[in-house]
């Protein structure tokens, strides 16, 4: 114990935050230990002041720790709340990117091992549109969304979450799929055409996802997708679905998608669960 | 001002499978306690009144709203909390991380505003201690607070609680009767059970369900009365017994039409029960 005490008019400056830190730690370490003088602090200190920095403090630790996705998301400038949204989505997580990387990956390897480039091209143009397609649908299936029901019965709007959610899950898709066909044999221009009909397929799942269950859509888009391109292929030995024409239906189809989706949203929020 | 819930003669039905057949149900302050054994259409019941599930026909209404339009299920949603029967969990997120997702899709957006009512919610519910903990590890009975708190988030006028004491030790069921009482003493609580001890422990209105229909409304008391007379002692299975069980003291218990000078006893809520729903496997052990 020392005789020494911190005077009124240190206390006077340690409370409005005119001290240096060096004063500062000295009289803390002093408060900690003594009585009489935390009795003279405790009178002259603003309360409101006291409660903001508390609850700053309860804040700090109760923050939620924030995944790599979430981190993501915060870096892109994207809301704190919408952020946290889209980082709980089944198919954004670790899992579905890794095992979407390496469908992709796989079937470009495989290829050009095999010395067969075409077979390569082929393979890869049909999977890589339908994957964001699935991956929506994953996103939205009540089997792969533990609170789906805990979230049908909340305020917000699930129609905004749905577009939130798609725009993520195919964003992230395409990337893994652009990367992926850096790895294949032919890196031309129509290594890259999968793009719009990808939005296609996407969007046009949702479309029929107001009337049937969000993966029977998927499944029915992708596999009508895989039989209309590989046909193709095998009648004209090009990769026509992908050319200028298909490019243009993919756009259209893209563009009346998005449009149905919007004016009918209504129906869209009551088939997700909605009453 | 409406009365929070107002049910009449809803239907829903699964195909052929006809799960509520024309129910009513009026529900005011405190709580009420939707009775019936498995497949009795409780949860259908209840998932229409969160307002995710629609019903067939009938008329429904919540706080003076109508599930059936946009605008309505928004105003419900609003001022509702909803436990689902199973309820699922992000298990490797926290407690507090868990729900505060919750409290984002229940338009809290502001981040400051929705931890202190995550903060608030998790203290009502005792969770406070394990909140920084994964959900994945904490025990069973902590789960389903976290479900009870996720549901209180907001301070909702009507709280809808599917089962929520199935399957928790006695301790826990308990606890969660205490705070579920405590709920209902200033807002709107709709339960779903089979256990009628549930019922008569915290219950001002129950409501039994049976193959789709409501077999009874009222107070538990006047559904103890409806077995005035009917339930009664002796040393084996009587005559006129509908159904009936030894208890602990070694006597038989019957329930059904009582002969004359039969040892009349008290009933319980499960007796009225009992007797209500017909439930004839129950035999002398």
């Amino acid at each position: 114990m020392t005789d020494w005490h911190v005077d009124e008019g240190t206390i006077a400056r340690y409370v409005s935050g005119r001290v240096p830190l060096s004063v500062v730690a000295s009289v803390e370490a002093h408060l900690m230990a003594c009585p009489r003088c935390r009795a003279m602090l405790a009178p002259v200190v603003e309360l409101d002041r006291l409660k903001q920095v508390w609850g700053g403090v309860v804040e700090r630790v109760d923050a939620p720790r924030l995944g790599v996705i979430e981190r993501l998301l915060r870096l892109a400038r994207v809301p704190e709340d919408t952020a946290r949204l889209l980082a709980v989505t089944p198919t954004l997580r670790a899992a579905w990117l890794l095992a979407t990387t390496a469908a992709l990956t796989f079937a470009a390897i495989a290829a050009t091992l095999s010395g067969e480039s075409e077979r390569a091209t082929l393979l890869f143009l049909t999977l890589a549109p339908v994957l964001p397609a699935a991956g929506v649908a994953a996103a939205f299936h009540r089997g792969l969304d533990p609170t789906y029901e805990i979230g049908l019965a909340a305020p917000s709007s699930q129609f905004r979450l749905l577009l939130q959610r798609s725009l993520a899950v195919t964003a992230v898709t395409c990337l893994a799929a652009l990367i992926a066909g850096l790895m294949l044999p032919q890196r031309t221009l129509t290594t890259a055409a999968w793009l719009l009909p990808a939005l296609a397929l996407t969007s046009l799942t949702l479309v029929l996802a107001r009337r049937i269950d969000v993966v029977y859509a998927a499944a029915s888009v992708g596999g009508a997708w895989a039989v209309v391109v590989m046909s193709s292929h095998v009648r004209t030995g090009e990769f026509a679905v992908l050319g200028a024409s298909g490019q243009v239906a993919a756009l259209a189809v893209t563009a009346v998608s998005l449009i149905v989706l919007v004016v009918d949203r209504d129906r869209y929020a009551a088939r997700l669960g909605g009453a | 001002m409406a009365v929070p819930v107002q049910i009449k003669g809803v239907t829903k039905a699964f195909r052929r499978a006809v799960a509520v057949a024309g129910v009513d149900v009026t529900a005011g302050q405190g709580v009420t306690g939707l009775l019936g054994p498995n497949g009795a259409g409780k949860t259908t019941l209840l998932r229409m009144m969160a307002t995710v599930l629609a019903p067939d026909s009938g008329r429904l209404r919540l706080l003076g709203h109508d599930p059936a339009t946009a605008s309505g299920r928004l105003a419900i949603r609003r001022h509702l909390g909803y436990l689902p029967q199973e309820p699922g969990f992000h298990r490797g997120m926290t407690v507090f991380d868990f729900i505060d997702y919750v409290a984002i899709l229940k338009e809290l957006t502001d981040r400051r505003v929705r931890h202190d009512e995550v903060r608030r919610v998790v203290e009502l519910v005792g969770l406070a201690p394990v909140s920084g903990k994964r959900i994945g590890a904490v025990s069973g009975g902590m789960r389903r607070r976290v479900g009870l708190a996720q549901a209180l988030l907001g301070d909702p006028e009507v709280v809808i609680l599917d089962e929520p004491t199935a399957g928790l030790d006695p301790e826990v069921r308990l606890r969660f009767r205490e705070l579920v009482s405590q709920i209902g003493e200033d807002r709107t609580v709709i339960l779903s059970t089979h256990q009628t001890e549930d019922v008569a422990a915290v219950c001002q209105q129950v409501v039994v369900l049976h193959q789709g229909r409501s077999l009874f409304a009222g107070t538990p008391a006047a559904l103890i009365e409806q077995a005035a007379g009917r339930v009664w002692l002796d040393v084996t299975r009587g005559v006129g017994a509908q159904l009936a069980w030894r208890n602990g003291a070694g006597q038989v218990r019957n329930v059904g039409d009582a002969p004359a000078g039969a040892q009349l006893t008290a009933p319980t809520l499960e007796d009225a029960y009992l007797l209500l729903v017909g439930d004839t496997e129950v035999r002398v052990a």
